[in-house]
């Protein structure tokens, strides 16, 4: 009921929104204030499977998401500002607001900045806008590199980024970020919801084996290097990501201590090109991650994955009101094995209509199509054993709709 | 095949002179406070696409953009490479993850000018036949 009342409140916000100006600003002690905020409501019916742990198979508008922030530009070289992040995904997130950035970013020279406190983490093409759907034509973004459930694993970091941009002249320019600090819990995500309603028992996730979660981070480290090139439109890059994560709980039936350590390591390569109206996109990655474990038994346990992932995708702006786009994503959690194995594949392929009903609410229908229902409560992607309590069928489809905001 | 060529050479011509045509139709202002008379086009795109903040002279720089319109959308063209959704997508991207503050965006030629010539280092684009008084012009290169 509660989730509910919260839903048709986010509803009534975003069919106001058009009466409202875009963004809003003022000043405050001699200095600029922006405010801005985006919301988004959707709905999912699968033929087959529950998927992010919503009823899709009945129809689950359990899909609800809201952001603000506000920012001032204190003098020509500093900026702060901080973003609240809210949202409620199946049994994801549970509306306990996050604080999504906050950041003091000085500025010393063009090729040359620091920012520090919560950051926003860069990897990839789209890792720190993956929640800024109003952004893309897509309903769900390419769930095997940027997954609803794990957001959290990748989103943000505690500690501080290097940055500048270098202009290469007749090359084009490059653009660069390096990374460390801590990772926060995120206790909403979708690797904590598979460990506290599954554990791994011979390579199979049984669900009757729960566990209490108390922590999950750890530190984090990397570096994102995107090249703007000469030719128009056209944009490569490349991410390198280190994770190292402990989890603490205990068993749910015997109380036992559970401690998950895993090392991950990821690289990312992608490219983005814009051609007037028409926007392609790819990104390949390759993430490599180690487990360490102690079972309900209390026995020593490990496991690793070594996978591989990415799409591509295309969309085309027919009008400022439409534009349509498909993508295929793909993701091999286990790439030394039988990659024809539904349980060591997910393929996505979606296809998508955007209708952007004023400047600042969109409307997107979206179907997929996906093969393959890789469960794994470390590399989750949208498929829990808690919420398929009947098996997972190895193929499904699946409706997407998206109302959002963004002002 | 000598006519071929000279269609070829007559259509080259005529888009190089679209283009000089298309980037004559605006002109960059600058608030009197930015000492540089001149920004390269490299330069330029920076400023807008929040990528710089501060000219080869040292001036410190703020962008203000047109809503819309021709002049918007030839600048756009001309010198952003980017549609207007692609650059609204573009500062989006920048302003919800902490990255960069929506620049100023005002409705008309006259309204540029008259924030331009108020506010310092700011720095705009208008049509070419508008009147830009208590501004000063830039030179593209």
């Amino acid at each position: 009921m509660h989730s509910r009342v919260k839903t048709f409140a986010l509803l009534a916000v975003a069919c106001v929104t058009p009466t409202l100006y875009g963004q809003f600003d003022f000043t405050m002690a001699g200095r600029k204030v922006q405010i801005h905020s985006f919301g988004s409501q959707g709905f999912a019916y699968s033929d087959e499977n529950n998927f992010l742990s919503m009823k899709t198979s009945s129809g689950s508008f359990s899909m609800t998401d809201f952001g603000a922030n506000v920012s001032s530009q204190l003098t020509d070289k500093f900026r702060v500002g901080a973003q609240i992040y809210d949202r409620n995904v199946g049994k994801l997130g549970n509306w306990e607001p996050q604080l999504d950035w906050a950041v003091a970013d000085y500025r010393f020279k063009d090729w040359f900045g620091i920012r520090g406190g919560k950051v926003k983490t860069s990897l990839g093409l789209y890792n720190d806008t993956q929640d800024l759907t109003f952004l893309y034509p897509w309903a769900l973004m390419p769930q095997s590199v940027y997954p609803v459930d794990s957001r959290g694993d990748t989103i943000a970091h505690i500690g501080a980024d290097l940055y500048g941009n270098i202009s290469l002249k007749n090359a084009g320019s490059l653009a660069y970020t390096a990374y460390g600090g801590q990772r926060p819990s995120d206790k909403g995500s979708g690797m904590v919801y598979g460990l506290q309603t599954s554990s791994l028992v011979n390579g199979n996730f049984i669900v009757a084996i729960g566990k209490k979660i108390d922590s999950y981070g750890g530190p984090v480290y990397g570096a994102d290097l995107r090249w703007t090139t000469p030719l128009k439109g056209l944009l490569v890059g490349a991410s390198y990501a280190h994770l190292d994560v402990d989890t603490h709980g205990s068993y749910l039936s015997n109380k036992l201590p559970y401690l998950l350590t895993s090392q991950d390591k990821t690289i990312a390569s992608y490219v983005q090109y814009t051609l007037g109206n028409f926007n392609f996109a790819g990104e390949y990655r390759k993430e490599n991650r180690f487990n360490y474990f102690n079972t309900a038994s209390g026995a020593a346990a490990s496991n690793s994955q070594n996978a591989r992932l990415g799409f591509v995708s295309a969309s085309y702006r027919i009008s400022k009101r439409l534009e349509v786009g498909s993508y295929h994503s793909r993701i091999v959690p286990n790439w030394l094995a039988n990659h024809g194995d539904p349980k060591n594949h997910i393929f996505d392929q979606a296809i998508t209509t955007r209708i952007d009903l004023t400047n600042y609410l969109d409307f997107k229908i979206e179907g997929h199509f996906m093969d393959g229902a890789d469960i794994d409560s470390t590399m989750s992607r949208g498929f829990f054993a808690a919420s398929n309590p009947g098996g997972i069928k190895p193929q499904m489809k699946m409706l997407v709709l998206r109302l959002g905001f963004h002002m | 095949m000598k006519h071929l060529r000279s269609v070829l050479v007559a259509a080259v011509a005529c888009l190089a002179a679209a283009a000089v045509v298309r980037a004559a139709d605006t002109k960059v202002i600058a608030n009197e406070s930015v000492t540089a008379s001149s920004i390269s086009a490299e330069e330029l795109k920076g400023v807008f696409l929040a990528t710089k903040s501060v000219l080869s002279d040292g001036s410190h720089v703020e962008p203000v953009l047109q809503k819309g319109g021709a002049t918007h959308e030839a600048f756009l063209k001309d010198y952003l490479g980017k549609t207007d959704a692609a650059l609204s997508t573009y500062y989006r991207s920048l302003v919800f993850t902490g990255k960069a503050s929506m620049p100023k965006t005002v409705g008309s030629d006259a309204e540029v000018a008259a924030y331009v010539a108020k506010t310092k280092g700011a720095i705009g684009y208008v049509s070419a036949g508008a009147a830009t008084s208590g501004v000063k012009t830039m030179d593209v290169k």
